[in-house]
């Protein structure tokens, strides 16, 4: 056997053991998240939120939301997250340090004025310039905080400097959150007894094309443009499958940080967000676990399959890419950062499932596959085509179609928030086509992002939005 | 040798990946025929749905608008229920049609609900229901004690008080908020008996419920003593929503209780409810507490401090919590009249912290 008959098979056989594992844990993932998703449903039957809404003995919530440069939305976003359903809440908006005049629409909208204010610096940040408070009553549970621009892991350590609750909920200032938000939130807070619930994250829909009025969504429709309604198939297999899955084996390492609760007192024992990562929604999660696990304290992360968030997707590949190769970055950096979990039985099923997983099938997954990919191209040019190779890819990609198809279904089957049956034949559409129109690009945008930490790019990219204008269709 | 070996496993492997790529597409289909064949089911179930809520519909009109029938109208009623009791053995039918009855009898009060809940024992659900409190599965049971408690069939209390201490926390959670909203505040004896914990949102249930009940002088200090601390908690709560002054002195006792959770919600509840000698209890446990119950005494001296505390306020100003300075600082500028005037003394001859602390203090009292 010649040797490049040796590097062949290896090649062909790695890849396929590659494929088997992540059948096998696609198929786990999905039966996972069919208990969980079905325990979670009928316990939810039995909740009645609106006794949550009005009862004073509901923890204090704070919401911290950073804003940069969001001047033309922030006056509706701030009303929308001052309408809220809960009893006992306060809302902070960070400005950090924005170039525009967002700080003076909100002085002038809200009749702000600036208020001798002590910061408690138990997070060290970036010099707060002034804290303003509302002179009108009505708007009592605001407060708008100036600060030097520091990033948003900064702008939220600032927040939860300022607020006073016992747990925050981070959010960015330009989702749209459904009105019983905050009340599905807090639920697992106030349920547990025998561990300690230090976070709790929501799922985040896709706004795009949906009808806002008034900070409020008033009407979801699928998102007509393509990358927008591709993603929303990405949210819904990532929300409903893959994290709820994670939540039943209580390894879950991801909140986003569009939306998700924290417990203060262990995020300021952690020493908060993570100003140095791009990707500080996940290093603080795993921090958090990891504190616990180093203290031994039993803990959960918690996650509600409800959509509670709904935000714009990025409807360009310029700025897709950019996002992509963020999160990569992010993925590496938090790996890096906690390198000494892995496979580590005393850090429990965090060191031996949840960090392996993400270092083998998030970060490692779209290596191998582009570098599979090409490896494959070339040999078959150069020798001659490849059939086993071919079958294992052709294999793969009718599995992840089927995935994909199969979050359809849960999702019919549990929210169904798209009702019109076009709207679900356009879904599986983009489930067949995503593995050849999106993934490609997903995957490249990964490479570059690894690409990128190596030569030391720390950069957040820039995230442009439409933004949800009053009475307007994204 | 080495050569001949690795061909063999080539050849092994050749098999694996055959049966893999089989299994794969086996796998496949399976779900594909699976997917599609719940949906079909689901549509066929949706299709039935729709002819039965037109007898849900009609049962729920004609207990709405009873006082308007008249012979037609009784005789259609009789034929809607004589359809609706052939179709109960259908258990689909009757966890569709019990759904329908409950949900209208949440919002409707008076003889239109005393109408319901006829229609309701008439068509036998509250004997499908009592089956369901011996179900395995939690939910078919706290189904079960929901529909009854909503229904309001106090026939089947004693049933429903043995699964308020059951091993699922929702079961026992409806059983628990059955008894309270039959009996109000005497509903609670399942406290004297509970081994599991009541979660915060259990107790905020609870509470909720009895909000709406009379209130009652029972005697809650019983429950201080309990060996379940959440029960102690939930006690403690009751005192201070209720305003049991008569109790002071069992709550300061549960400031030693050896939970922190009891002591922190004892120092809560001091909050509220207080006398001269408050403080004097607060100040002589706080050196043994950690720093989150030494921050909820400091802001419990807002209320309970007076210009004998000023001493202890001052030293707390010398903490390295800023949290506990801040509320040090309040407390003494809501001691005595010139609390802020001797705090302004104080901060020009310490720290930067402080005399900031009493600009946000004189902001917030501006305000």
């Amino acid at each position: 056997m010649s040797w490049q008959t040796f590097i062949l098979h290896l090649f062909t056989y790695g890849i396929l053991l590659y494929s088997i594992v992540i059948l096998i844990c696609y198929l786990l993932i999905g039966a996972f998240s069919i208990m969980e998703t079905r325990s979670y449903l009928h316990k939810n039957s039995f909740t009645d939120y609106r006794m949550l809404a009005s009862s004073t003995e509901t923890p204090s919530m704070s919401i911290l939301a950073p804003a940069y440069n969001e001047g033309p939305t922030i006056i509706e976003n701030v009303r929308s997250l001052l309408s809220l359903h809960y009893h006992n809440l306060e809302v902070i908006i960070i400005n950090d340090g924005s170039k525009d005049d967002s700080l003076e629409r909100l002085i002038e909208a809200y009749s702000l004025y600036k208020a001798d204010y002590f910061v408690n610096q138990r997070l060290k940040t970036k010099p707060v310039k002034g804290v303003y408070r509302s002179s009108n009553p009505v708007y009592r549970k605001l407060v708008v905080v100036d600060k030097e621009n520091g990033g948003k892991a900064d702008a939220l350590n600032v927040g939860v400097n300022i607020a006073r609750s016992d747990y925050f909920v981070c959010i960015d200032v330009d989702c749209v959150l459904e009105q019983d938000a905050l009340l599905k939130l807090a639920k697992p807070f106030l349920e547990a007894t025998t561990q300690r619930v230090i976070a709790a994250g929501g799922v985040v829909r896709i706004a795009n094309s949906c009808e806002i009025e008034g900070g409020r969504l008033v009407k979801v429709n699928l998102p007509k443009q393509f990358l927008p309604r591709i993603q929303t198939l990405e949210y819904i297999r990532a929300f409903l499958l893959s994290r709820m899955a994670w939540t039943k084996l209580n390894g879950l390492l991801l909140i986003s940080g569009a939306f998700g609760a924290f417990d203060r007192e262990i995020v300021i024992n952690c020493g908060g967000y993570n100003s140095k990562t791009v990707g500080e929604d996940m290093e603080l999660v795993v921090r958090m676990r990891r504190y616990m696990e180093e203290l031994g304290e039993p803990y959960k992360v918690a996650f509600i399959p409800d959509p509670l968030c709904w935000t714009e997707a990025p409807s360009t590949y310029r700025i897709l890419g950019r996002q992509r190769n963020r999160w990569t970055r992010g993925t590496i950096e938090t790996l890096r950062a906690h390198k000494k979990m892995f496979f580590n039985p005393s850090y429990g099923i965090l060191g031996m499932l949840s960090y392996p997983y993400w270092f083998f099938f998030e970060f490692l997954a779209p290596i191998i596959e582009f570098f599979g990919t090409l490896g494959l191209i070339y040999y078959c040019f150069k020798y001659a085509v490849n059939w086993e190779a071919i079958l294992i890819m052709i294999g793969v990609i009718c599995l992840g179609i089927l995935y994909s198809i199969f979050a359809i279904m849960m999702e019919v089957l549990t929210y169904h928030q798209y009702k019109q049956k076009r709207d679900i034949l356009h879904l599986v559409l983009v489930a067949i086509l995503e593995p050849f129109v999106f993934h490609p690009f997903v995957v490249w945008s990964a490479v570059v992002g690894n690409f990128d930490l190596l030569r030391k790019n720390n950069s957040w990219g820039e995230m442009t939005r439409a933004g949800f204008a009053p009475n307007k269709k994204i | 040798m080495a050569g001949r070996l690795l061909t063999y496993l080539i050849k092994i492997s050749w098999s694996v990946q055959n049966i893999a790529v089989a299994a794969v597409v086996a796998l496949m289909t399976c779900l594909l025929v699976f997917m599609l064949l719940y949906m079909y089911v689901k549509s066929v179930r949706e299709k039935k749905q729709h002819k039965w809520r037109m007898i849900s519909d009609m049962l729920i009109n004609k207990a709405i608008f009873y006082e308007d029938r008249d012979e037609i109208e009784d005789q259609i009623l009789a034929s809607v229920l004589e359809a609706a009791q052939k179709l109960i053995v259908n258990r689909y039918f009757r966890k569709f049609i019990a759904g329908e009855l409950v949900s209208a009898k949440k919002n409707i009060s008076g003889a239109s609900a005393d109408s319901l809940k006829q229609f309701y024992l008439q068509l036998g659900l509250d004997k499908y229901a009592l089956k369901n409190l011996e179900s395995r599965q939690w939910y078919v049971k706290a189904e079960a004690i929901q529909e009854l408690t909503i229904m309001h069939t106090d026939e089947f209390i004693d049933q429903l008080h043995t699964h308020t201490n059951d091993k699922n926390e929702y079961v026992r959670m409806e059983a628990q908020a059955a008894m309270v909203q039959f009996k109000g505040f005497d509903g609670l004896d399942f406290l004297n008996s509970i081994s599991y914990p009541l979660s915060n949102w259990q107790q905020i249930k609870l509470l909720q419920l009895l909000s709406l009940k009379p209130p009652s002088t029972i005697n809650i200090d019983k429950w201080f003593k309990s060996d379940n601390n959440s029960v102690v908690i939930f006690a403690l709560k009751l005192a201070r929503n209720y305003h049991r002054f008569e109790l002071h002195d069992a709550i300061t006792e549960c400031l030693d209780h050896e939970n922190a959770d009891v002591r922190y919600e004892a120092i809560r509840c001091l909050n509220e409810i207080y006398t001269d000698e408050t403080a004097d209890h607060l100040i002589s446990r706080f050196l043994q507490q950690g720093l989150k119950h030494q921050v909820a005494i400091a802001r419990a001296m807002q209320n309970v401090g007076s210009k004998k505390d000023e001493l202890f306020l001052f030293d707390l100003l010398k903490h390295e919590s800023d949290e506990l300075k801040l509320h040090a600082a309040r407390a003494l500028a809501n001691a005595s009249k010139e609390g802020l005037l001797s705090l302004e003394k104080y901060s020009k001859e310490s720290e930067e912290a402080i005399s900031q602390i009493l600009m946000h203090i004189k902001g917030e009292n501006a305000a």
